[in-house]
């Protein structure tokens, strides 16, 4: 029995119809249509303690109402959810003394106050003992270096580290699993880098299970072997980042500036050329053919006057994805 | 012209949307109108000297006052103008081809005859076939039924012009909520909409009458039931008109340096 | 306990942040209020008695429900405006945390300003207390604490039976303004002075004919029968069908999520 076990869940919302133009305003206003969406279908999936994993998806893939249904929130329609032996939705307030939250988007913390008056008031909440609580809180103000910032009211911090307080306000209990949506939206490169250290340390310290969502291909790639990609409601993917690579291909965009004209290329690795106004964007394979070896080929053809290197984004690797789905 | 009827038009459509909304209105039209009748009969019934107004036509003010609340409430707020006006993005308006102040005057009065008609036929029609003494009456005659129809249009288009005034003096408060709160309050009482103004002691009722809230409730409704005969409505009417230029200017001019001074902070 | 008093402490931390804001709200929210004794006065100017009840004795009864209105303002502003919590999803967040979800939602907000109208309702009630002339034993002042109590509570049940309805929809939640504000302000008068078929409703339906009438004629001394000293204890069964509401509209929100 793994640590966290998702069996066969799915969730469906019932939403109200929406139509433009007054007679269909009016016609609503007396009859109202409704449709169901199904926002997670059939999701399996097990995790084990201390794993870190990167939930990925595009917008309205599902994430969401997946943590929701793991944190506890919601309660499948379908399905079975077991984490460290509890059902989240049904043992809830036993469940989620043992776990933290961060939602990128929304704050646990009292806007006109200290993040420390919060820290105060979670210490109660979670009825931690006041030794345990004060060393805890000492370590997470070193490792995020948070020290000034805990006594300065919410609203006056910057958005990075208003993220660094979110975080250490997720992890005074000590829970054994950790969920980050989306925390490092909208940080500066310097904050970035302190929560992605961060993030590392503790679950290596202290053994944390975390599962994270994010759109940050370099927030997957510097934290999570294993990812889990998710399109439609539908697991699309599962294993580790490398090995989606190589499967789906490891494409690469090359904007190249020049000024002389390109007929014809044939080698191998190159997968699209289109004309731009000064140059040329390509696409290559990186499983078959390497940057520089892409760009020595190139040189033998045109004067390259610059070049810019772009990685593939995950969301058109799940745009791939879903084509090969044909979802 | 034309883009202001469509103006009107989309602000319609939109408060149409709002079902759900306009039952509990019409809910609790039904219920506050219900509940107050029942308080001025008691105290009617349990006292031997007659009130200030008969009691029919005090039944049929307190309905009136229900059914077209949306209509001539004064301080009606519009988050979407309000918002604008205290973040400073009120200066970007002036990059559209639209007068400020029309513009939001249409939209603003678009809201409240959207509310307005999605709400008066039921409470209506229950408030004209409840047994006496609890029932809408029948206007008092055609004409002073075209009159009041004249006078609410007056008492809304007055209630408007009043809710754009309202809605520019955020702009020069710091912290508006509380003296709006407050002016809000001293508009009800003196339109006539917490208690109608014949029950007012008699140097509130003075006062009451040189204020320009009474045009809002008190003229139209008791024009409907025949309280005020039409010779006297009618010098009334243009008192009323008076103040919605007057209003209505002054509007007009604080829109404009109000615009001006945004510019010039910036936003 | 010690959570709650711990977030009306910090709700006064966050307030004294913005002081002067709040200085001026609470003024102009006390000079507001008296709006509502303002058709009260003013109706008693015209006439001496409804339905045989005088003006102080419309005002006790008047307190008595704004000060259990406004004690659910102040402190049980949560679930007052349980709303906002359901749409912004802070309730989300509160279902993450280890303790009771009521408490949490009742340490979620505390109103201070609304002190004014709970300051209001008392210096009222005093006025009202001064000039009735009752002659006070100890079963009347026991009924009055009471009524006061039960005051508190049938607007608690009434603001978590809306707070219920959220759970399914947060549509046409204008509805509630019948319950909570209709409601106030029609048990503000002594019920018996309304249509028997309201009297009904507002007996069994919404029990507020036993906070604010049966146990005010046992004061006023209209009524001997002791039994009604008790009568406002009626509303604590309401808070637990209220309370089974909320348990059960919660339920109902984890399992269909917004």
């Amino acid at each position: 029995m793994s640590f966290i076990n998702v069996e066969n869940i799915s969730k469906t919302f019932k939403v109200a119809q929406r139509k433009s133009g007054l007679k269909a305003t009016l016609k609503s206003f007396f009859k109202r249509k409704y449709f169901y969406i199904e926002a997670v279908k059939n999701i399996s999936f097990q995790i084990e303690k201390g794993d870190i994993v990167g939930y990925i998806g595009p917008n309205g893939a599902g994430k969401s109402t997946t943590i929701k249904m793991l944190s506890g929130i919601l309660l499948p329609d379908q399905g079975k959810i077991e984490i460290n032996n509890m059902i989240p939705a049904l043992d809830r307030q036993k469940y989620v003394a043992n776990i933290g939250v961060v939602f990128g988007q929304r704050s646990q913390l009292w806007w006109d106050l200290p993040a420390l008056d919060s820290f105060d008031l979670l210490k109660n909440i979670y009825k931690l003992k006041d030794d345990q609580y004060q060393k805890t809180i000492q370590e997470l103000i070193g490792l995020l270096e948070l020290d000034n910032i805990v006594q300065i009211p919410v609203r006056q911090l910057s958005l990075g580290q208003r993220m660094r307080c979110e975080i250490a306000a997720s992890l005074i209990h000590n829970p054994s699993i950790l969920f980050l949506d989306e925390p490092t939206i909208g940080l500066d490169a310097t904050s970035k880098q302190i929560v992605r250290n961060f993030i590392k340390r503790i679950n290596k310290e202290r053994k944390t299970t975390i599962i994270l969502t994010t759109h940050d291909m370099n927030d997957i790639e510097a934290l999570a072997k294993r990812i889990i990609l998710i399109g439609k409601g539908q697991v699309l993917y599962d294993g580790t980042i490398k090995h989606l690579k190589q499967k789906y291909g490891n494409y690469c965009n090359v904007i190249v500036t020049t000024k002389n004209i390109l007929k014809t290329t044939n080698k191998k690795g190159i997968i699209s050329k289109e004309k731009i106004t000064d140059g040329y964007i390509f696409k290559i394979d990186i499983n078959q053919i390497t940057v520089s070896e892409f760009l020595k080929y190139l040189a033998t053809k045109v004067k390259v006057d610059d070049v810019e290197i772009n990685n593939e984004s995950i969301d058109d690797l799940i745009i791939k994805l879903y084509k090969e789905f044909e979802i | 012209m034309s883009s202001y009827l469509s103006l009107f038009k989309i602000k319609f459509i939109n408060n149409l949307q709002y079902r759900s909304a306009a039952l509990a209105g019409i809910l609790t039209q039904i219920f506050f109108g219900l509940v107050f009748i029942m308080v001025y009969i008691a105290f009617y019934t349990s006292n031997d000297n007659q009130g200030p107004i008969a009691l029919s036509q005090l039944v049929t003010y307190l309905w009136l006052n229900q059914i077209f609340f949306t209509l001539v409430f004064i301080f009606q707020s519009e988050e979407q103008l309000l918002t604008m006006i205290r973040n400073g993005n009120i200066a970007y308006e002036l990059c559209r081809p639209m007068n400020f102040y029309f513009k939001w005057f249409v939209t603003l009065y678009a809201s409240r005859i959207a509310k307005v008609a999605l709400r008066f036929l039921p409470v209506i029609l229950l408030a004209l076939i409840l047994p006496s003494p609890y029932n809408l009456s029948l206007p008092y005659g055609i004409k002073e039924f075209i009159v009041f129809l004249l006078a609410l249009l007056l008492s809304s288009l007055l209630a408007t012009a009043l809710s754009i005034i309202y809605h520019l003096l955020v702009f020069y408060l710091l912290d508006e909520r509380g003296i709006l709160t407050l002016l809000g309050v001293v508009g009800e009482i003196f339109s006539g909409l917490t208690i109608p103004i014949a029950f007012f002691p008699e140097f509130l009722k003075t006062i009451a009458y040189l204020l320009p809230f009474h045009y809002i409730c008190d003229l139209p409704f008791r024009i409907y039931s025949g309280n005020i005969s039409l010779s006297v409505a009618l010098p009334n009417l243009i008192g009323g008109l008076i103040w919605l230029i007057l209003f209505g200017l002054l509007g007009y001019m604080i829109s404009k340096k109000m615009l001006k001074k945004a510019v010039i902070q910036g936003g | 306990m010690t959570l709650y008093l711990q977030s009306l402490k910090m709700h006064f931390k966050s307030l004294l942040e913005y002081k002067s804001s709040f200085i001026i709200g609470f003024l102009s929210q006390f000079l507001v209020f008296f709006t509502y004794y303002f058709i009260i006065i003013a109706l008693f100017d015209k006439f001496d008695n409804v339905k045989g009840f005088t003006l102080y004795e419309v005002l006790l009864t008047f307190a008595i429900i704004q000060f259990g209105y406004a004690f659910n303002e102040v402190f049980a502003r949560g679930i007052d405006k349980f709303d906002r919590l359901i749409i912004n999803g802070s309730f989300d967040l509160l279902l993450l945390r280890p303790q009771k979800i009521l408490l949490q939602v009742l340490c979620s907000e505390i109103n201070y300003i609304k002190l004014s109208r709970l300051l209001q309702a008392i210096i009222v009630l005093i006025i009202a207390i001064v000039n009735l002339n009752l002659d006070w034993n100890i079963y009347k002042i026991i009924t009055l604490i009471l009524m006061l109590i039960s005051s508190i509570i049938i607007f608690l049940a009434i603001f978590l039976l809306m707070a219920s309805y959220c759970f399914l929809t947060v549509q046409g939640l204008e509805v509630r303004n019948v319950f909570t504000d209709g409601g106030k302000n029609l048990a503000q008068y002594p019920i018996g002075i309304f249509n028997k078929y309201f009297v009904i409703i507002f007996t069994f339906i919404i029990p507020y004919a036993f906070v604010n009438y049966y146990p005010l004629l046992f004061i006023l001394g209209r009524l001997e029968n002791k039994i009604l000293i008790f009568s406002p204890l009626v509303v604590l069964l309401y808070l637990f069908i209220s309370f089974k509401t909320f348990k059960w509209g919660m339920k109902k929100y984890t399992s269909t999520g917004s």
